[in-house]
């Protein structure tokens, strides 16, 4: 396992070209065109409402955009994509499973082999620290450990695809930095193509290995960086120069774009 | 020790304060029995009908139990259809919220002109009564599904029976036993209304022959049947929701202890 930042040669795993959606006569995104490489970890950053949440369910073909086309492997998206793996601000457990039960939704929704499954389950929830939980109910759980388990629903029939829409919103910063690690632990160990929907510009510093920034509505893709730190991060990582460099780049994008936005219409 | 008291040593002290004093009046002849019999009597009445009574006891309670399971197989299925079939929606719905409002048992009459004084007629009324509850609950559990769930359940690429079975009709169940301790009482209304409109056994046919021949005291005798089988019948109900649904009224309780 390579341990420094993405070395492979990069193959384009998801394209989107000319993404726009409009909800009735109301502009959400603009216009959106962006390449990634199969195993990245793609951030993208934008104000409230400025359609990231939709960019990311247009991935994932659960909405249909206004125009333009994704692909996937070079194949175009035309239906909700199955090869993913999705997880929401929301942890969305079923209450009448145990965390075990949760995890293993995945294999049943889709005629997974139970005891394969079981097996990858429990493995992934000893990773998150959630080994003894297997037989707890969602509502013994604490938020994070929660999102968590969800983490490893989203991860359990090892798909090539991790999206996320602010998986960690809900949470205290204390409880979120934790969750960092986990999802890089994750990440690095089952290594899919994740893209992640977020407000937090040290959280997006922190997992990423490019970062994009999205203008206020209708959005468009205003700003890129790659983030050159090597992996595994740490959490003592956030104080290095170079973190707080990544950080303010990206705060100067953002600001950038919304004070333009509020002076020009 | 003390809770145990409140909660069985209270409500049973009202019972038997009112009984007493009932007792008590009905000796005094403060009232004539023919309106209102000793409970002394009722109690003589009943212990000397209970076989005759049961046989009229097991006749209603048929009638409620096909009502009401009908009521819930069918309620269930067309709120199903009708939460996930557009066009069922657009076609149905409007026609099910107007027939809700109409009172039901007025249908009673009608239903005994075209099938007769049998078993049939109690049990359709039952269901009448049961099933706009439970279909209009059930439509509600299900459609209060958030959109996230649904994205999750089709990116696992799962179709809307999977998607039904196991995951929308769980997550709709505790609306839906609400709406089911709703129809089971409904149900017991239709049955004993059926049994008035023309009957020759059941609890309510009971009630009819004992207004007819001023016997106050079977009438009595038939109020405690009825009583002991609705609340029978509800606490059945609430056994079933304890059963199946256990996980909701556990996280709830964690939710509000939470808050507090």
């Amino acid at each position: 396992m390579s341990l420094t930042a993405v070395m492979q040669i990069p193959s384009r795993h998801i394209g989107l070209t000319g993404i726009a959606k409009s909800y009735g006569a109301i502009p959400a995104i603009e216009s959106i065109t962006l390449d990634i490489a199969r195993g990245e970890f793609l951030s993208i950053l934008g104000p409230s409402g400025c359609g990231k949440s939709t960019l990311l369910m247009i991935m994932a073909g659960l909405v249909q955009p206004s125009s333009g086309t994704i692909e996937v492997e070079k194949r175009r998206v035309t239906k909700p994509l199955t090869d993913i793996g999705i997880a929401f601000q929301q942890d969305l457990l079923f209450d009448w499973r145990t965390v075990l039960g949760n995890v293993m939704i995945q294999a049943d929704m889709r005629g997974l082999d139970r005891n394969v499954a079981r097996h990858k389950a429990e493995r992934l929830l000893e990773r998150v620290g959630l080994k003894g939980f297997e037989n707890r109910r969602p509502w013994e759980l604490s938020g994070g450990e929660r999102q968590r388990v969800a983490l490893c629903r989203a991860l359990l029939h090892g798909a090539s695809i991790l999206l996320m829409d602010e998986p960690f919103g809900a949470l205290d910063a204390l409880t979120r930095e934790h969750m960092n690690m986990h999802l890089q632990n994750l990440w690095i160990a089952e290594r899919p193509t994740a893209v992640m929907v977020t407000h937090s510009i040290s959280e997006a510093v922190f997992l990423s290995d490019r970062v994009i920034v999205l203008s206020p509505r209708p959005s468009r893709s205003v700003f890129e960086l790659e983030i050159a730190l090597p992996r595994p991060r740490t959490l003592t990582m956030r104080d290095s120069s170079e973190f707080v460099r990544f950080q303010h780049r990206l705060r100067e994008a953002i600001d950038a774009r919304q004070a333009v936005g509020t002076v020009l219409p | 020790m003390n809770d145990l008291l409140a909660k069985i040593g209270y409500p049973i002290a009202v019972l038997v304060a009112i009984l007493a004093v009932w007792q008590w009046g009905a000796d005094k002849s403060l009232f004539p029995s023919y309106i209102l019999p000793a409970p002394s009597v009722v109690a003589l009445r009943t212990s000397a009908t209970l076989s005759v009574m049961f046989d009229h006891a097991v006749v209603t309670t048929m009638e409620i139990l096909l009502g009401f399971g009908l009521a819930v197989v069918l309620g269930v299925f067309l709120a199903w259809m009708i939460a996930f079939v557009r066009v069922f929606e657009q076609a149905f719905y409007p026609w099910l919220v107007f027939i809700q409002v109409l009172p039901k048992v007025a249908l009673g009459p009608l239903l005994v002109v075209w099938i007769g004084v049998g078993f049939l007629p109690k049990i359709l009324i039952s269901f009448l009564l049961a099933f706009f509850p439970i279909m209009i609950d059930t439509l509600v559990g299900l459609k209060s599904v958030p959109r996230d769930y649904i994205f999750l359940l089709r990116s696992m690429g799962a179709g809307p029976l999977k998607r039904f079975w196991r995951f929308q009709l769980p997550y709709a169940l505790p609306h839906i036993f609400a709406s089911l301790k709703v129809g089971i009482t409904l149900a017991a209304v239709g049955a004993i209304v059926g049994e008035f409109i023309g009957a020759d056994k059941g609890l309510g046919y009971v009630l009819i022959v004992a207004t007819g021949t001023m016997d106050t005291t079977l009438l009595f005798v038939a109020l405690v049947w009825i009583s002991l089988l609705s609340l029978l019948l509800f606490a059945m109900v609430g056994l079933f929701e304890r059963i199946f649904v256990s996980w909701h009224a556990v996280a709830r309780h964690a939710e509000l202890r939470d808050t507090v």
